[in-house]
């Protein structure tokens, strides 16, 4: 008996993602405690967290034919979501991303990280092999159902979450098949440009890195040719483009790559959350002892900022526990997907992976002055109702697919 | 797809990610733990912003004429402010509790961490109170800030404008986030047209403190800091002399002044009267002068010669001459029959004489009405129009001074929407002729108008500044400003000169100010004025033959041009190009009205 229900139920995901949560909440209460505006803050997620249990456990056990068919559903209803939080929705510090329905605050925007998943995964595992993503038109479908909520969430403006889903669509387009020297050819612009922007060696380093690729690679010489010729041309442009721009828009993005160049604007946060972390040390400094953010030098440091807490307060121990925590959920993901036989599920479990590595990459790497300054949330940590229910969504359908990996679709 | 292949990507990408972020958690927290601590221990970073010296501004020859001096500014950060200091904060100040809250209140985001100005220009006596009181007063500091000085014993009020305080609407609408609450903007004159250059860079230096507030040292030795660049000079073409000159005959008057160069387009002086004392901007405005100032009827904050829409008066009637002329109608020797009066259906036209048959050159110097009443007609509408857009009017000249008005040139257009398709007459049209009616023009119009007459057809931007210089370097970039020679035969102004010449050197309106010494060029113009007498217009080049000064003086309520106008123009004129002219002379003839 014991067995079988470990052989449906995967404790270790389960165990990993509900100990990041538990972090989290402590994490929230040091953070509010004292400040009276947000002190219902750990509440309500305290709540969302035990209401978010049943959430999982809902789903894990829902027919896998359902979730695949109530994917397009899902997903056209986040796409109203997202024009309705345009039109009715509140203005906060300058983005248009949350309404409110019942006293409850909603952001569409989390739930369309899901809904893209949901949907690609549903396009890409159709049944009778009728989608290819080599073909071209698939693959303009798939690069539309991404692009669709982004084009919305460009609106609010929320340049952040954008990035998470031009991040998550190669990917998932690999794993359901994408050859790699398609992969490539959309990678290879990208590493240049970047290249580009931070200097003329690294621009020429990157350049040499996808000519060497092309050779490995073995492509007819015109496609290697196309592929070189694109990637140079998307290096060269890149200054001619950062050129043209106003002088602010140069200092935020200059501030955006090295934010203390910008001490008073973007850089603020980044300085004194690196000071937060860094006080730390090996042991930290004791629950609710964090002189940096006991004292509120971080601005809401509830949400985006949440990090700091745990690294000054529980130090090197308590920061890197909660990687290790990321690193056993994102690989037991992986795994999952791998021995899934569920071509849908499979695809959503690599889609979420990826949407955790994407986060915690971007979140902590700019608390910790490693990574441009984009706000985004730590996943199953941070505070904020929808974020933490969409990420039990995930963990839902993780649980799901373990639970069903032995059935074909 | 072998899947067993490309999970391991995932793994390694994944397992990347983590590396990185654990590789840095390293380096922050074993590798350089204590130089964080010793940070984090003194609890705070204190972020002092240093304001720039903004740029100086220096007249052609080098006279200083906007310089600054150091005033201190209290600040406070809001972060840190313990509300219970309201009462001693006010009373120290001299401001409202209500004032305070309310400045408090704009005061959001990672602003609250940072000082923010609450009262400039504060007496020594505060600064030392805050001082005194140091531990109790936490948040509440001062900081320097140079504020403008004004060394000349001249105004031009209008042309160097004055700083504010940034409004709330502007913080908003900024591109960028430069500007701080409690941050000065240029807001007019050439403090506001030049704002980007003047302003310099904020500095910053950040300062550990312990948790009593007390200075501790700065952070990371001070390799963060960044030092504060003062603004750009500004060297002006105005000619202190001649400004200070122009403001003296003026005084007393309502009206506006622009002498320009007619070879660059370079300002030489531009008063506007009645003005104000730019010391009131400098340091804490006070709002009784703000309302004072506001509530005025003589509006001094407006720039009478950029910003009036009057119509010229008979100063207009060399449109219509070099209309006729380039559009053929008629020929420089042509002449039109003036009887003393004009009959345009059952209405009469009058005029000052009946000159004969005149050609334009002799219709100018006597300005006959009848001449041009009639001209215009054979003109149209549309090309009188036409005309007035090529010297100038109807638009912007581009002046590098925020306050400029556009002025009013009608067209067919204009009184279909105005009056309707037909409830306008050519009878509208007579009037224009002799540059009355629907007609508005501002002084800066007139000497730029002037200086196309005088320049034989290049149109140039006027501007007052010459050039630019870094404050560092010392080196000084010229500014470039557009010019163009408008589509009229360089001929036809030949004829127009010879008219303008003999308005003062023959038998015309404004002989009374001609003299030997320098050969002036001119017509006089008197503006209807249906509230009140009739505004006073002169405008003149000179010297007539290589004319080096184009000058457009409008007196309102003045009368004739002749009369006030012209008199001014002529004696800018001798001092501009002689020197001459003492100052006690000017007490004499121009003191009284």
């Amino acid at each position: 008996m014991q067995v079988k229900l470990f052989d449906r139920f995967n404790l270790v995901v389960f165990i990993s993602a509900f100990g990041l949560i538990t972090f989290g909440l402590v994490a929230i209460y040091s953070a509010t405690y004292g400040n009276e505006l947000v002190s219902g803050n750990f509440t309500k997620q305290l709540i969302s967290a035990c209401i978010g249990i049943f959430v999982v456990l809902g789903i894990m056990f829902t027919p896998s034919k359902y979730l695949a068919m109530s994917s397009y559903i899902f997903y056209g209803l986040v796409i109203l979501m997202l024009i309705a939080v345009l039109v009715i929705g509140k203005k906060i510090k300058g983005q248009t991303s949350w309404f409110s329905v019942g006293g409850f605050g909603i952001q569409p925007s989390e739930f369309a990280k899901v809904a893209v998943v949901l949907a690609l995964a549903s396009f890409l595992s159709n049944k009778n092999n009728e989608t290819d993503v080599t073909r071209v038109r698939d693959f303009l479908y798939a690069v539309g159902i991404c692009l669709m909520p982004v084009a919305l969430i460009m609106l609010q403006p929320d340049m952040g979450t954008t990035l998470v889903f031009l991040f998550l669509l190669l990917p998932v387009l690999y794993w359901a098949g994408m050859p790699n020297y398609i992969l490539f050819f959309i990678v290879a612009p990208v590493i240049t440009a970047v290249c580009a922007f931070l200097g003329t060696w690294y621009f020429v380093a990157s350049v040499i890195f996808v000519i060497a690729m092309m050779l490995v690679l073995k492509k007819n010489i015109l496609i290697s040719a196309i592929i070189v010729c694109i990637a140079i041309g998307a290096g060269l442009s890149v200054n001619m483009v950062y050129n043209k721009l106003q002088p602010y828009q140069q200092k935020r993005i200059q501030s955006m790559f090295n934010p203390e160049s910008d001490p008073l604007g973007a850089g603020y946060n980044v300085i004194q959350s690196k000071i937060a972390i860094g006080s730390g040390g090996f042991t930290g400094k004791g629950f609710l002892q964090g002189t940096q953010t006991q004292l509120k030098y971080i601005p809401e440091q509830w949400t985006d900022f949440i990090f700091c807490m745990v690294g000054e307060e529980f130090g090197f121990i308590g920061s890197i526990s909660v990687v290790l925590l990321f690193l056993i959920l994102i690989w037991q993901t992986i795994r999952i997907a791998y021995i899934c036989k569920n071509q849908f599920l499979s695809i959503c479990c690599i889609g979420f992976a990826t949407i955790f590595s994407f986060h915690i990459l971007i979140n902590l790497g700019m608390i910790m002055g490693i990574m441009p300054v984009i706000g985004i949330p730590l996943p199953f940590m941070s505070y904020g109702v929808s974020f933490l229910l969409s990420n039990l969504i995930m963990l839902g359908i993780i649980l799901n697919a373990y639970r069903n990996r032995k059935e074909y679709t | 797809m072998d899947l067993s292949k490309r999970k391991n990507f995932y793994y390694i990408f994944s397992l990347a990610i983590v590396l990185i972020i654990s590789g840095r958690l390293v380096q922050l927290q074993l590798i350089n733990p204590e130089k964080f601590d010793k940070d984090a221990l003194r609890n705070s970073v204190k972020t002092i912003i240093t304001s720039p010296a903004r740029g100086l501004i220096y007249d052609r020859n080098g006279t200083l004429l906007v310089d600054n001096k150091p005033s201190y500014s209290v600040t406070i950060v809001k972060k840190e402010f313990d509300t219970n200091n309201i009462p001693v904060v006010c009373t120290m100040l001299g401001i409202e509790p209500d004032y305070l809250r309310d400045e408090l209140k704009k005061i959001k985001g990672t602003n609250r961490f940072l000082p923010t100005r609450i009262q400039r220009d504060v007496d020594f006596k505060v600064i030392s109170f805050i001082e005194e009181n140091r531990e109790i007063l936490s948040g509440v500091d001062y900081t320097v800030d140079p504020i403008r000085l004004y060394p000349t014993d001249f105004r031009a009020s209008h042309i160097i404008g004055y700083t504010k305080e940034i409004s709330e609407s502007m913080l908003n609408k900024q591109q960028g986030d430069y500007y701080k609450q409690g941050d000065l903007i240029g807001t007019t004159g050439l403090e506001s047209g030049y704002e980007n250059y003047l302003r310099g860079e904020k500095g910053f230096e950040f300062i550990l403190q312990d948790n009593k507030g007390r200075e501790v040292g700065p952070l990371n030795d001070g390799k963060n800091d960044v030092k504060a660049l003062s603004g750009y000079d500004l060297i002006l073409s105005i000619d202190a002399n001649v400004q200070k000159y122009a403001e003296k005959l003026l005084e007393g008057r309502t009206g506006g002044i622009v002498a320009m160069d007619p070879t660059n387009g370079e300002i030489i002086c531009m008063v506007s009267k009645p003005d104000y004392d730019l010391n009131y901007f400098s340091g804490k405005l006070k709002p009784e002068i703000w309302t004072m100032l506001n509530t005025d009827k003589n509006k001094p904050l407006f720039n009478r010669a950029t910003m009036t829409k009057y119509p010229p008066g008979s100063t207009y009637k060399m449109v219509s001459a070099l209309a006729s002329l380039q559009e053929g109608i008629l020929k420089p020797n042509s002449t039109i029959p003036c009887e003393g009066s004009f009959r345009f259906g059952d209405r009469v036209f009058g005029d000052h004489g009946a000159y004969g048959s005149i050609t334009i050159p002799t219709a100018i110097e006597h300005s006959s009405n009848v001449f041009f009443y009639k001209l215009v007609l054979r003109i149209g509408l549309d090309n009188w129009n036409k005309y007035g857009q090529i010297l100038g009017f109807g638009n912007k000249t581009g002046i590098d001074i925020p306050e400029e008005t556009k002025g009013l040139l009608p067209s067919t257009e204009y009184y279909n929407k105005r009056y309707g398709p037909n409830g306008w007459t050519e009878g509208f049209v007579v009037s224009l002729g002799i540059g009355q009616g629907e007609l508005g023009v501002s002084p800066l119009q007139m000497a730029v108008y002037t200086s196309i007459l005088a320049n034989s057809g290049t149109f140039l931007q006027p501007h007052l500044v010459r050039s630019l210089k870094n404050p560092l370097t010392g080196e000084i970039t010229p500014i470039q400003f557009k010019r163009h020679e408008v589509p009229i035969n360089k001929e036809y102004f030949k004829t127009i000169q010879k008219g303008m010449y003999l308005v003062v050197n023959g038998n015309g309106t404004a002989r009374s100010i001609r003299t030997s010494d320098i050969t002036i060029a001119g017509k006089t113009g008197t503006a209807q004025n249906p509230h009140g007498q009739d505004h006073s217009w002169f405008i003149a080049y000179a010297p007539a033959d290589d004319p080096k000064i184009a000058i457009c003086v409008m007196v309102e309520n003045a009368g004739f041009g002749a009369t006030v106008a012209a008199p001014i123009a002529q004696r800018i004129i001798l001092r501009y190009l002689l020197g001459l002219q003492d100052e006690s002379e000017v007490q004499d003839s121009f003191g009284e009205r």
